[in-house]
């Protein structure tokens, strides 16, 4: 398996459930962890780090979100880097397709890999699982 | 005896002979004028200069002199002439008076006419005197008369104030037009310098000496200064100060300053309303920019929402699992329509230009306010303090007053602190001829250096609760900004928030 540790950062929980259903019916055997916004995911991963648990090595992480957006993820995310043990892989999976927000995701070239937009089909899930 | 009577008759003779020459050849205008018994008007003399200057035939000189006089006197001048000299026969009083004749060469001149006047036994009356060409005098003391009286005329029908400053005395003449424009009664004044100068505003003060001073030393070709000024009735008005030093002593230091003062608080209130304007239109603006945004995100996340949970149906053959799914299609479309409404709320407050605005008493619908939320209050033991007289009525669409007032105080609750009781006051204040309502609370507050700028945003939680929804501020500016109004916020984490909500004056 490409990745083992997973997690999910959206707002929305149709999305999580939707996430969850794609991984089934694709055979893709991956239980991801889910957060509402960038805060809650943010803590998760301090408290993986704490606890010595296996970090995430994928991050899917919406831009529009309450109390820490997307972007604000990235930049707590930024000052954690050091201290991770592997490569994170993050990808944005968001329905904006707002130039701001797609010019944005070019300044943290080094953090995000690469930029869904939602809708989110089957070939797109199986490229970031399978290949 | 003979002798003596030769030398004298001499000497009379060379007396003679200079008073002919004088009366001759002086280049004076010498006249003797008669006017006998029976009205008849003859010239006895003449001096040569009379002669010439007025261009005399023989026949002219010996003849009727009224006819001469007739000829030679402008048209418009010579009745009052005849007049004068009535006059002045009536009274026997010396003649004076000034008239304009046609000179041969130098075309129409001005002059003046004097003699005395004196009855014979034959009952003649004779006028002798002088003429004098005073053509020059007269042009320059109607020139002066003119430009006097256009100085005038320019001073009161100016919309623009006239100071005169003479510098060794400090004195200032200032036009009516000046006084009036500070709240004084409506005259030309001379006063102190310090008149004006007192009334400057604190802040203008240090420019406008500079401003004067860079004149003074020259290096500016006139003085120019916009000066807020104290008006009698105690407020400021705009005014723009320009002036120019026309006389200098030898040394060059500067004796005498004119100028002019404009009234400019007009053009100056249209200024700040123009700067409002762009305000409201760069909000608006911007307001646009962020409901686009809004409508992209906002219904094409439902829409991919749709278009996913589809594709799983489709891919899905379990009866079991597409059961699953359904609840969520249902999810998905109650949200949408929420987001509709929500859209179609803002759309309503931000194209409807004409609002229906009535007097509304703010007391009487925080009353209402309170009642409606009475469960929350007594559930979350809410304190609430309300200083708003029961008199202030204000312009308002009553459903955005109450939606107002409803979401201010519902947020209050709703981010209360939780380790105390919420406390609410709600109390008017002023603020340049302002009026506004401050709603402070002693919650949660919200770090506005991290949100300020999402706050009034649509969707935009700051707080980890579960019925934080970001939706009611975001319309609650909307409908305050189409009344005209405007929101403030003031907030510290853990202190409390303070919302200034101002009515359109």
């Amino acid at each position: 398996m490409k990745f083992n540790t997973v997690f999910v950062v959206d707002d929305d929980k149709i999305f999580h459930f939707i996430i969850k259903k794609l991984l089934i019916t694709n055979n893709i055997n991956i239980n991801p962890s889910y957060f509402l916004n960038g805060l809650e995911a943010l803590e998760g991963l301090k408290n993986k780090l704490n606890l010595g648990e296996n970090q995430p090595d994928l991050i899917l992480l919406d831009i529009n979100m309450p109390i820490l957006d997307g972007w604000q993820f990235l930049e707590e995310f930024k000052k954690l880097k050091d201290k991770l043990k592997k490569e994170i892989t993050i990808y944005i999976i968001s329905s904006s397709d707002n130039q701001t927000d797609l010019d944005k995701a070019e300044v943290y070239s080094n953090e995000v890999k690469n930029y869904y937009l939602k809708p989110i089909s089957v070939d797109e899930i199986k490229s970031i699982f399978l290949n | 005896m003979e002798k003596i009577s030769n030398s004298h008759s001499k000497l009379l003779e060379t007396k003679n002979d200079f008073y002919k020459k004088l009366l001759f050849q002086s280049p004076d205008l010498i006249f003797q004028f008669a006017i006998s018994k029976e009205g008849v008007l003859t010239f006895p003399f003449l001096s040569h200069s009379v002669i010439t200057d007025f261009n005399l035939t023989h026949e002219e000189k010996n003849g009727d002199a009224f006819t001469v006089l007739k000829s030679k006197i402008n048209q418009d001048d010579f009745k009052l002439f005849l007049e004068t000299i009535q006059q002045s026969k009536k009274e026997m009083k010396p003649w004076s008076h000034e008239f304009r004749s046609l000179h041969p060469e130098k075309g129409e001149r001005w002059y003046k006419g004097v003699a005395n006047i004196e009855l014979e036994n034959n009952g003649t009356y004779n006028f002798i005197g002088k003429i004098t060409d005073v053509t020059d005098n007269k042009t320059q003391e109607l020139k002066l008369k003119l430009s006097e009286e256009r100085f005038q005329f320019a001073l009161e029908a100016s919309t623009k104030g006239v100071w005169d400053l003479d510098v060794l005395t400090n004195k200032v003449f200032y036009s009516s037009q000046s006084m009036k424009m500070i709240g004084f009664e409506e005259v030309d004044t001379i006063d102190t310098i310090n008149k004006w100068d007192d009334r400057i505003h604190p802040l203008d003060k240090e420019n406008y000496l500079a401003d004067i001073q860079l004149h003074i030393d020259g290096k500016t070709s006139f003085y120019e200064n916009l000066q807020r000024v104290l008006t009698k009735l105690g407020d400021y008005t705009w005014i723009l100060s320009r002036g120019k030093i026309i006389e200098r002593d030898k040394d060059g230091k500067p004796l005498r300053i004119i100028g002019t003062h404009t009234d400019i608080s007009i053009q100056k209130d249209k200024e700040i309303e123009l700067v409002r304007t762009l305000d409201i239109f760069s909000e608006q603006n911007s307001r646009l920019l962020n409901f686009a945004h809004i409508v992209s995100h906002n219904l094409s996340s439902h829409a991919s929402n749709f278009k996913m949970l589809l594709d799983i149906i489709e891919d899905e053959t379990d009866e079991d699992n597409i059961d699953e799914i359904f609840p969520y299609l249902k999810t998905s479309s109650v949200a949408l329509s929420e987001t509709i409404a929500h859209l179609k709320e803002l759309v309503e407050i931000n194209t409807n230009l004409v609002h229906n605005k009535e007097n509304l008493n703010l007391k009487l619908y925080l009353d209402r306010v309170f009642s409606i939320l009475s469960n929350e209050i007594i559930l979350n033991d809410v304190k609430i303090t309300n200083k708003i007289s029961d008199k202030f009525t204000l312009d308002f669409n009553a459903c955005y007053l109450e939606s107002i007032l409803l979401n201010f105080t519902t947020n209050a609750i709703k981010y209360a602190h939780p380790d105390r009781n919420p406390e609410i006051s709600y109390s008017l204040g002023i603020e340049k001829n302002d009026v506004f309502l401050e709603i402070k609370d002693n919650g949660l507050g919200i770090n506005l250096e991290k949100y300020g700028k999402k706050l009034f945003g649509m969707y935009n939680t700051f707080h980890k609760n579960d019925n934080a929804r970001g939706i009611g501020l975001f319309i609650t500016k909307n409908q305050v900004e189409a009344m005209g109004g405007r929101v403030e916020v003031e907030s510290q984490v853990n202190i409390g928030t303070t919302f200034k909500i101002h009515f359109k004056k």
